[in-house]
């Protein structure tokens, strides 16, 4: 009888043991929570407590103010006619001075995903119609509607989404959009001729 | 007769030289169809899914356009066309948009359009259903069990009847065997189990003891079944396309929801990947996970043009690798100014579906790569990080060869104020 005991004991902790999920769920306990987890308000954590305290924490920056370094504000809204308009707004950066190594780096995470290394709108999110996106990104070299189109209209688009594409707003401050579209105007510049890109490489 | 068999057979040649030129007429139609649908119409339309314009599959059933004269009238200028013609009108309404002209496209080039859209709407159909790997489930380790299970029985079973047979030929020889002490009396049986279980159960206090306040492995279960493996493995999609804040911030930025909808807007279900599987085993349905998405960011998928992003809700991802608050840890200090990958400290990302923590994140592992790492010393005028040509003593030692390299512990990487104040 009592080594009948022992053995389901023994079977019983066994199968309990097995039958735990090897996969970690719980991110287990800490030695002293107070050095741990922090009093002060931490990126991400919810905000709601500090509502309710009556702290109002403003997420984004005052509306009509510029951060230092940054190029000046968009001036048109999102609709047709901040579309048809935006053609005349000028690229308020300078191409000579434009890190284009950094500008190529935004392009290449931002845009080469659909738009493609070769700016040619076969990245692979596209890869030739095998990819997951359903619709063409567009060539933006060898295309000659997008060779032609105005910088600032390229930059409306940037700026809101269009068609298919989403606002990049929220990924790219206003200069890093004008520096993506001054790395594609260059792109498409060097394509027209090869020669001009050494000559238009700063530093 | 004979002048019957040589007419015969010029007939079944000229039968088939009508059939293949034909036939490679018909494939061209399809293969300069899909060229002028790929340059001019993708952008927008896809064959099977509406997209900022409708699908175009079976559109020679809608509308006027089985006649093709009234779909090239369409095609080169929309605006005339949809004066007259409420249909596009409607068109237009729902999708937001009126599509651009395309003065150039002939009467032919619809024509093979539509073959390509015929053949494509086709071939697509059948498609699905590829792919179908069962996971490796691991049977090894049962099957092993079972045999160390079988194989212990039987050596009990052999060390009794040893003991029984002993006993049984000591009787034969007449030797007097003391009464037998039961396993758990003997003194040897109990020094030995209780140094095994002293052994044993110290090493399992200290294990946990230092794993108390890690999180090695830890593997949450998140709010949608959000792949890594599928987006930056498969997709290659740039670890900074979502987490772009490594580059300027303290913190990898979590992207918010109107991040995923830029691709997701268009990409409304998981189709051409692999089978998705969570760490449990059960299938996960990509495409009920993508709705997910959409119920957080408030898209409706048969509406899109109706989406408002401002009305988008956070999806609230559980955090993964935690410090303490005491340690202090900047990304954009290690991903850019240190050129360390994400894989070094995050691991294989590209190849998990969930992630879990693969690094300890103790302090032992991260002084040791302080240790072993090389910052990107400016050695000489060309290279390196032009910050470092304030260290005259290191340039110095470098020239007299007291040393050769400068790593991240040279320049106070094992300094407790870099991380703790």
């Amino acid at each position: 009888m009592k080594r009948l005991l022992i053995f389901s004991g023994m079977l019983a902790t066994t199968l309990g043991w097995m039958g735990c999920s090897e996969v970690r769920r719980d991110p287990g306990t800490v030695y002293m929570p107070d050095m741990n987890y922090s009093r002060a308000y931490e990126t991400y954590a919810s905000t709601e407590a500090l509502k309710q305290a009556g702290v109002n924490y403003t997420a984004t920056p005052v509306s009509g103010t510029i951060a230092q370094g940054e190029a000046p504000a968009y001036p048109y809204r999102n609709d047709s006619a901040g579309y048809a308009m935006s053609a005349g707004v000028k690229n308020p950066l300078d191409p000579t001075t434009v890190d284009l190594k950094e500008a190529e780096r935004l392009y290449l995470v931002n845009c080469g995903i659909c738009h493609g290394k070769k700016l040619d709108g076969n990245g692979p999110l596209w890869n030739d119609g095998n990819g997951p996106y359903p619709s063409k990104p567009i060539a933006l070299v060898g295309d000659e509607k997008y060779e032609a189109m105005a910088a600032g209209t390229m930059f409306h688009s940037l700026t809101y989404g269009k068609n298919a594409m989403g606002s990049y707003a929220s990924q790219l401050s206003t200069k890093q959009r004008w520096m993506v579209i001054t790395y594609i105007k260059n792109q498409q510049g060097a394509k027209a001729a090869p020669a001009a890109e050494t000559a238009a490489k700063p530093m | 007769m004979i002048h019957k068999h040589v007419f015969a057979k010029r007939f079944l040649i000229l039968l088939i030289s009508f059939l293949s030129v034909s036939f490679s007429l018909f494939a061209q139609d399809i293969a300069a169809g899909k060229a002028l649908f790929m340059g001019k119409c993708a952008s927008c339309h896809n064959v099977l899914k509406d997209g900022t314009g409708p699908a175009l599959k079976g559109l020679e059933e809608r509308h006027k356009w089985a006649d093709h004269k009234e779909l090239q009238a369409w095609i080169n200028n929309p605006a005339a066309y949809m004066a007259k013609d409420p249909y596009t009108q409607g068109l237009k309404a729902k999708y937001g948009s009126m599509m651009t002209a395309f003065s150039e496209i002939t009467l032919p080039d619809v024509d093979n359009i539509v073959a390509y859209i015929n053949d494509a709407a086709i071939v697509k159909a059948v498609a699905p259903g590829a792919g179908t790997a069962e996971p490796e489930g691991d049977q090894n380790a049962v099957i092993f069990g079972i045999i160390s299970l079988v194989l212990g029985v039987i050596a009990l079973i052999l060390m009794q009847v040893n003991s029984n047979l002993k006993r049984l030929s000591d009787e034969k020889d007449g030797l007097k065997t003391p009464a037998p002490i039961p396993f758990f009396r003997n003194k040897t049986n109990i020094a030995l189990i209780s140094i095994v279980f002293f052994v044993f159960g110290g090493y399992m206090v200290a294990k946990g003891a230092i794993g108390m306040g890690r999180q090695k492995e830890y593997q949450p279960e998140q709010p949608i079944y959000y792949s890594h493996k599928v987006h930056a493995g498969i997709n290659q999609i740039n670890c900074m396309y979502c987490h772009g804040n490594v580059w300027e911030s303290k913190h990898a930025a979590i992207p918010s929801t109107n991040v995923c909808m830029n691709c997701h807007k268009a990409i409304n279900a998981y189709e051409k990947g692999p089978k998705l599987y969570d760490e449990e085993g059960k299938e996960i349905n990509g495409t009920a996970e993508i709705a997910k998405l959409y119920k957080y960011a408030g898209f409706d998928p048969n509406n899109p043009n109706q989406w408002d992003p401002s009305m988008a809700k956070p999806i609230e991802w559980v955090k993964i690798h935690n410090l303490p608050d005491h340690v202090y840890f900047n990304h954009a200090q290690h991903v850019r100014v240190g050129n360390v990958q994400c894989q070094s400290c995050h691991g294989e990302i590209t190849d998990m579906h969930e992630v879990k923590q693969v690094a300890d994140l103790s302090m032992g592992w991260c002084i040791n790569c302080h240790r072993e790492t090389k910052v990107n010393f400016n050695y000489d005028s060309t290279g390196g990080n032009k910050f470092y040509s304030l260290y005259e003593k290191f340039h110095d030692d470098l020239k007299s060869g007291k040393m050769d390299s400068v790593k991240v512990k040279d320049i106070g990487g094992l300094e407790c104020q870099k991380c703790h104040y």
